[in-house]
């Protein structure tokens, strides 16, 4: 089976990754709008957003009935719905697809709940692979205090309270996303990754952003929206 | 100790589960719910405690993908995958626990139905069997084998078309009954090929109902007394099938006993990528 095609559509694919409080839909969210500046038609993708299955994920998550498989293919079932109703046909159609979270959220999340690590990479292989994947490489306590200063508390998924690791939320929470993160370490060189220092100021970040974004687009052919 | 096609769901011991898995595989209209209803009373009189489970029902996705699939709106991987979610849940949920606590599980369909379907709608073969690479082996799979010429008259005669049991998504352009036999077709084509490599124990669907319920009890007796499998159930080789492409596991296949009517046609070439557009190679 053809793994992460790099795919010959007229459209680019950029997606950024990082544990929660990384900053990176903020940065995503910059690109946007300067992508829409420039006169790109753009479209953005978050993860776990599938109106098909979206009461099925709302139920597990609500009675907490869902389990590292499920957990698992319930995203991977949101996230087949979106390429294939969504980014696929965009890309063909020669936008610009920004994706909040893609395939290696899933590759970081599900091999901490325990799901093999092959599998979930097999399962996913029908996935593009985006012209450019953004990692906002973050230490955990950086993130963690972004993270509770500006919320009341952490979900049970979020906090990986499934795997009961801690009794405490925010203990748990902790434990939880440091192993994400060392999932993302590893998936650095693994799927060449472009790393962002999420500790810089966010101008800083994000212009470096737009230079490797404009550098990629520079190749393809100018697709402007009308004016 | 049970065994897995591939690496196990985290947290699940595959040792004491006493109970017995035993599938009821066959395509659309073949009969597998009817067998059930009879092999259930019969295990009961017994004194043996039964749980049946069947695609759709787990309490997580079954209605999700009721939902999605009368909006025709699901594509090919998405429809897969639900169906992968909707399984994991039922084992999970239903059959192991039902086999820790010694039940007969009789499942209408296991995972190869959901294959067959996956493939027959071009997905790739290895992609699918890794995504039901933590599904248990069964203590036996017993397949309700029928061509598609037996076939039609008993859907037509009884529930009548479906759109999706047509494949009317793969073959939107074709009228209900010329799409129903061509994807049946196909789909029982992909069937014998499983059947080949998981080793089903093939019952000729196309008798009636008694008979076919005769020889299932014979098998599922034997199961739950722990006898080995008798060659009287062994595969019979599909007529017209030529030779296999490599990788798949050809089990032995003692003489055929009876040929059951073969399914009409080769299957269409199908294209083997989910996402023909995509160009790449594995780049990593």
């Amino acid at each position: 089976m053809k793994r992460y095609g790099e795919h010959r559509f007229p459209g680019k694919l950029f997606v950024v990754e990082g544990i929660d409080g990384s900053g990176k839909s903020t940065q995503l969210a910059l690109l946007h709008q300067w992508l829409q500046a420039e006169g790109y038609g753009v479209v953005f993708s978050e993860w776990n957003s599938s109106p098909l299955v979206r009461e099925t994920t709302k139920r597990g998550k609500k009675k907490h009935a869902l389990t590292p498989s499920t957990f698992s293919l319930i995203h991977a079932t949101d996230f087949a719905d979106r390429m294939e109703h969504n980014i696929l046909p965009l890309l063909k159609a020669g936008a610009v697809v920004l994706c909040d979270r893609y395939i290696y959220t899933a590759f970081a999340r599900d091999v901490v709940r325990g799901m093999d690590r092959q599998w979930v990479r097999e399962l996913y292989s029908f996935a593009v692979k985006p012209t450019a994947a953004f990692y906002f490489r973050v230490p955990l306590d950086v993130a963690m205090k972004r993270i509770l200063d500006g919320r009341t508390g952490v979900k049970f998924y979020e906090a990986g309270m499934d795997l009961g690791l801690s009794e405490d939320p925010e203990e748990s929470f902790a434990i939880f996303q440091g192993r994400i993160l060392d999932e993302y370490e590893k998936m650095v060189p693994e799927f060449d990754l472009t790393t962002v220092d999420a500790t810089l100021p966010i101008e800083e970040q994000q212009t470096y952003m737009r230079q490797i974004v404009k550098a990629k687009l520079a190749q393809a052919k100018r697709l402007r929206v009308a004016p | 100790m049970r065994e897995t096609y591939a690496a196990p769901l985290p947290g699940m011991n595959l040792a004491e589960m006493p109970g017995k898995l035993i599938v009821i595989e066959g395509t659309d209209g073949v009969g597998r719910s009817t067998q059930i209803r009879l092999l259930r009373p019969w295990l009961e009189q017994q004194g043996r405690a039964v749980l049946d489970t069947a695609i759709k029902r787990s309490e997580l996705a079954g209605k999700g993908i009721q939902q999605a699939k009368e909006g025709h709106t699901l594509g090919r991987i998405t429809l897969s995958l639900f169906y992968a979610t909707d399984f994991a849940d039922r084992l999970e949920h239903e059959i192991v626990p039902a086999l820790r606590a010694g039940f007969v599980v009789l499942t209408d369909r296991y995972i190869y139905s959901l294959m067959a379907r996956a493939i027959v709608r071009g997905a790739d073969p290895r992609w699918i069997r890794n995504a039901y690479g933590f599904a248990l082996k069964p203590d036996a799979i017993f397949y309700l084998r029928i061509g598609v010429d037996d076939l039609i008259p008993r859907v037509v005669f009884s529930r009548g078309f479906d759109y999706w049991e047509s494949g009317m998504d793969i073959h939107p352009s074709e009228d209900m009954y010329d799409s129903f036999r061509k994807y049946q077709s196909e789909l029982l084509a992909e069937f014998d090929r499983l059947a080949k490599e998981y080793n089903f124990e093939v019952i000729d669907a196309t008798s009636d109902v008694r008979t076919v319920f005769e020889h299932l009890r014979t098998g599922v007796a034997r199961v739950l007394s722990g006898e080995p499998r008798e060659p009287l159930f062994s595969m019979v080789a599909p007529a017209g099938e030529a030779e296999e492409e490599t990788p798949r596991k050809v089990l032995e296949m003692p003489a055929p006993a009876k040929s059951a009517a073969p399914a009409s046609d080769e299957p269409a070439a199908v294209d083997q990528t989910l996402t023909s557009p995509v160009e790449g190679n594995s780049s990593r």
